[in-house]
């Protein structure tokens, strides 16, 4: 529905009056602040001075309240509203495509409670992780969700794209640690789930929320649980001849031990980033891991995984390699230590089980490397499980490749996400790992799901029967 | 527009989301703008077609320059050069917003940003030349006379003659802050540096932090000469190592809160801790603490966004509640006018200087 003339003044009278004049703001500069997040277009579109997608209107809420209100008038209206956290996605998942309302939750960060008989935390979900982290480290505690993006993104964020931190292989992705939560649907209710996430009491409904990327309803609330920090921490790396034997000792670690971080590297990454941050120069497959907790079980598993690793051939490179890595684990992402503008850039992260996930290296970086001659790939995996593991796929174009009309430089693009992603999904493996879908794969979720797809476009219509959560996001 | 050092911290910043968790006044505003990143990409923007609109002017101000985001980042690069700048061109876009115009006039027109014409602080019988000379700073003058007074005190009870000067000029250091670093501040710096050399001082003890990183940093650069800096944490520590005080002992409990200039812009951490020590507090931090501070909001900022910086300083006390020390104290008069004025029920600031000179 167009609205003409006045129409968006009478829409901000109502929007002021439930957050305050001063949480409302129409700006030119201050909508186009929302108009890029970390996803490769959106930067690319900025950088050629290009005007970013802007929302309507920024609101921003201090209650689950007035999230409700803000949903109302949106749903009154057929208003898109779209939710900002960090802005720290690499999909596009809270760019305001479709205009309208962008609600921007950050108002909402405050700690609402530690629990220490239970070991949990509760806090508003547009609190930084850092933050909740930071708290729950004054009590000697962590809540273990130690992603790159810690620093940026919101507790709503994590959730809503379904995140996973450096120590997942020990302590789970964010839906793995998250206890319970408080939603505002579509509709302005206010609903929570239900207080612990295991029962049986039909489908957990944390998981519908968690991983839904705004579409479905707005996470205002959420409680986690708290970890008693390791008493000891151990670092290993080892130099596997190949691919295969790395991720056959991880496997067989996985049944044996639970690593808190477990990063195997191909050749190609290894040779690079590895080289570049540690100084190490010998060829093969890299891994670097750590196992965590109790000194005397530590010392334990640090045996067993010695005696695995030679199973396979890895050759043991010590300790100092893994501290060198985690005390740079976040160096990576600052400017000028990670891929930017001008190249061109991706992650296609894939999870698959351990009969696929060497099958879908080769075949991606096959078909990458075929279509797209001049793209570098490189990849790790750094999530593993007893079944299988990820693929931290990344493809790199160097700007002399990149198009510099900014439409072609789009076309490009989506075309090598299309052949990368299409190439997992063709041999078992799924179209995200831990980023999310948002934009950027959205119109590759109905290929992935096949007929299941109907099972969240029933969530969708019945939760959101205006569309006005997130629209062109999630495939939905 | 911009300078070139400007552009390429700007450009860097604009998809960098890192430092963001740090900025004290986005976690108590909540706003995207609030961030370094989205500064950066406004000015990113500015340099490819943006026009620069008043809500941008307004959003460039709404910056503590704490260096928080600065010191976070793992490159070097600075948010605060670009908002330094964003700062001078919204003044000669002529959309500085009014309330900040008025700091600026008062500042150009009394060289302080309360627009005070005579100190509050006690100068009787204090000289005005000398081997040592103590620089107070516009805060401490029109504001916290307390925490002169008490330096006052300590240095007296330690024999040291020192000499203040009555009618001290601007450092710059507010005047940068507002209007970036503008040829009318390095203008208030030759000022104070021909000050200062008439005082025939061969050494100067700066009691505010933003005087002392201005002085020690900028000085220089801009052809301004002068003799050794030394902050008023660093001397006073320095008369207690040397045994020119006797201080009364105690075993309280006490949180001590690094003021952003003192604890990122000088590197000194250690002095004022000290300090409590040979009192015998027992220093309980705050998890935030030396370079990670949180910043508990400018006196500069307290006269143009009032309800920010109050917001900002109650949110540091937030952080001293976490702590179980019932009582907070800092070294920067401007900590103390934000920190003093917001203490809640049951807690307890003190100027660090007070608290020297009521041990004394």
């Amino acid at each position: 529905m167009e609205r003409r003339a006045f129409m968006n003044d009478m829409v901000r009278t109502e929007l002021e009056d439930v957050v305050g004049v001063e949480n409302v703001s129409v700006a030119v500069s201050d909508r186009m602040t929302y108009g890029v997040d970390y996803f490769w277009i959106g930067r690319m579109w900025a950088d050629r001075g290009q005007v970013p997608p802007m929302p309507d209107w920024i609101v921003r809420p201090g209650s689950a309240e007035e999230v409700s209100k803000i949903l109302k008038i949106a749903n009154y209206y057929k208003i898109p509203v779209h939710i900002w956290g960090g802005g720290s996605g690499s999909q596009g998942g809270a760019l305001p495509m479709a205009g309208g309302i962008m609600m921007d939750m950050k108002r909402m960060s405050r700690l609402i409670e530690i629990d220490e008989v239970s070991r949990t935390i509760t806090a508003e979900a547009g609190m930084i992780f850092q933050q909740l982290e930071w708290y729950a480290n004054e009590r000697g505690y962590s809540c273990q969700h130690i992603p790159s993006c810690l620093t940026c993104g919101t507790i709503g964020g994590a959730l809503g794209h379904r995140g996973i931190g450096i120590m997942s292989t020990k302590y789970g992705k964010i839906d793995d640690m998250c206890v319970s939560m408080e939603v505002v649907l579509p509709n302005g209710d206010i609903i929570n789930t239900l207080p612990v996430p295991k029962h049986a009491a039909g489908p957990d409904l944390n998981q519908i929320f968690i991983g839904s990327e705004g579409t479905l309803g707005v996470i205002t609330k959420a409680t986690f649980k708290l970890f008693e920090q390791p008493e000891n921490r151990q670092f290993r790396a080892f130099l596997f001849p190949d691919m295969h034997s790395g991720y056959m000792a991880g496997r067989d670690l996985m049944q044996k031990v639970k690593p808190s971080i477990l990063r195997f590297y191909d050749e190609a990454e290894s040779g690079s980033i590895i080289k570049k941050i540690l100084g190490f120069e010998k060829p093969g497959c890299f891994m670097n891991l750590a196992v965590e907790g109790i000194r005397r079980v530590v010392d334990i598993e640090m045996e067993i995984i010695l005696e695995i690793a030679r199973k396979w051939g890895g050759q043991d490179l010590g300790s100092e390699y893994g501290e060198k890595w985690y005390e740079n684990r976040i160096t990576f992402f600052y400017p000028g230590h990670i891929m930017d503008i001008p190249q061109m850039f991706g992650t296609m992260d894939t999870v698959a089980t351990y009969a696929n996930i060497e099958k879908i290296y080769w075949a991606m970086k096959k078909a990458v490397n075929e279509n797209f001659p001049f793209v570098r790939y490189i990849s790790h995996s750094s999530h593993w499980y007893e079944w299988g593991c990820m693929n931290y796929t990344r493809f790199i174009v160097d700007p002399k490749d990149v198009p510099q009309d900014p439409e072609e430089a789009i076309r490009l693009h989506n075309q090598i996400w299309n052949c990368g992603v299409r190439a997992a999904m063709e041999n078992g493996g799924v179209i995200n790992d831990h980023h999310g879908i948002g934009l950027k794969l959205s119109r590759l979720m109905k290929e992935q799901y096949g007929p299941a797809m109907q099972v969240m476009e029933g969530l969708k219509k019945s939760l959101d029967p205006n569309g006005i959560l997130n629209p062109y996001k999630l495939g939905l | 527009m911009f300078s070139e050092k400007a552009k390429k911290n700007a450009d860097a910043c604009r998809f960098c989301w890192m430092c963001r968790h740090l900025c004290p006044v986005q976690l108590v505003t909540g706003k995207e703008t609030n961030t370094p990143r989205a500064k950066g990409l406004q000015v990113s923007m500015l340099e490819r077609g943006m026009t620069m609109d008043a809500e941008c002017a307004r959003t460039m101000y709404e910056c503590l320059l704490c260096g928080a985001c600065t010191n976070d980042c793992a490159t070097g690069f600075d948010p605060l050069v670009f908002i330094r700048e964003a700062r001078t061109q919204a003044n000669v876009l002529d959309l500085v917003p009014a309330e900040v115009r008025k700091v600026i006039d008062r500042v150009l027109e009394t060289g302080n940003i309360y627009g005070a014409k005579e100190p509050r602080v006690d100068l009787s019988g204090v000289p005005e030349t000398g081997d040592t000379l103590v620089w107070l700073g516009e805060c401490a003058r029109h504001s916290v006379p307390e925490t002169a007074e008490a330096l006052f005190a300590v240095l007296r009870k330690a024999g040291v003659p020192f000499a203040v000067l009555k009618n001290e000029p601007g450092s710059g250091s507010s005047l940068g802050d507002l209007l970036g670093f503008v040829e009318d501040v390095r203008a208030q710096a030759q000022r104070a540096g021909e000050a200062i050399r008439r005082s025939g001082a061969k050494r100067v003890i700066v009691l505010d932090s933003y005087d002392a990183a201005l002085m020690r940093h900028e000085y220089k650069d801009w052809g301004v000469e002068l003799p050794e800096i030394v902050t008023a944490t660093a001397c006073v520590d320095q008369l207690i190592r040397e045994g020119r005080l006797s201080l009364k002992q105690t075993h309280e409990v006490i949180t001590y809160h690094d003021g952003s200039r003192l604890a990122r812009d000088l590197d000194e951490h250690e002095p004022a801790r000290a300090i409590l020590k040979a009192m015998g507090y027992e220093i309980h931090e705050m998890w935030q603490n030396r370079r990670l501070a949180k910043c508990c909001g400018s006196a500069v900022a307290g006269q143009y966004m009032p309800d920010i910086r109050l917001r900002v300083a109650e949110n540091r006390w937030n952080d001293v509640k976490r702590t179980d020390a019932k009582h907070l104290t800092a070294a920067c008069p401007q900590s103390t006018e934000a920190l003093a004025a917001t203490a809640p029920e049951e807690y307890r600031y003190t100027d660090l200087f007070v608290l020297v000179k009521e041990h004394l």
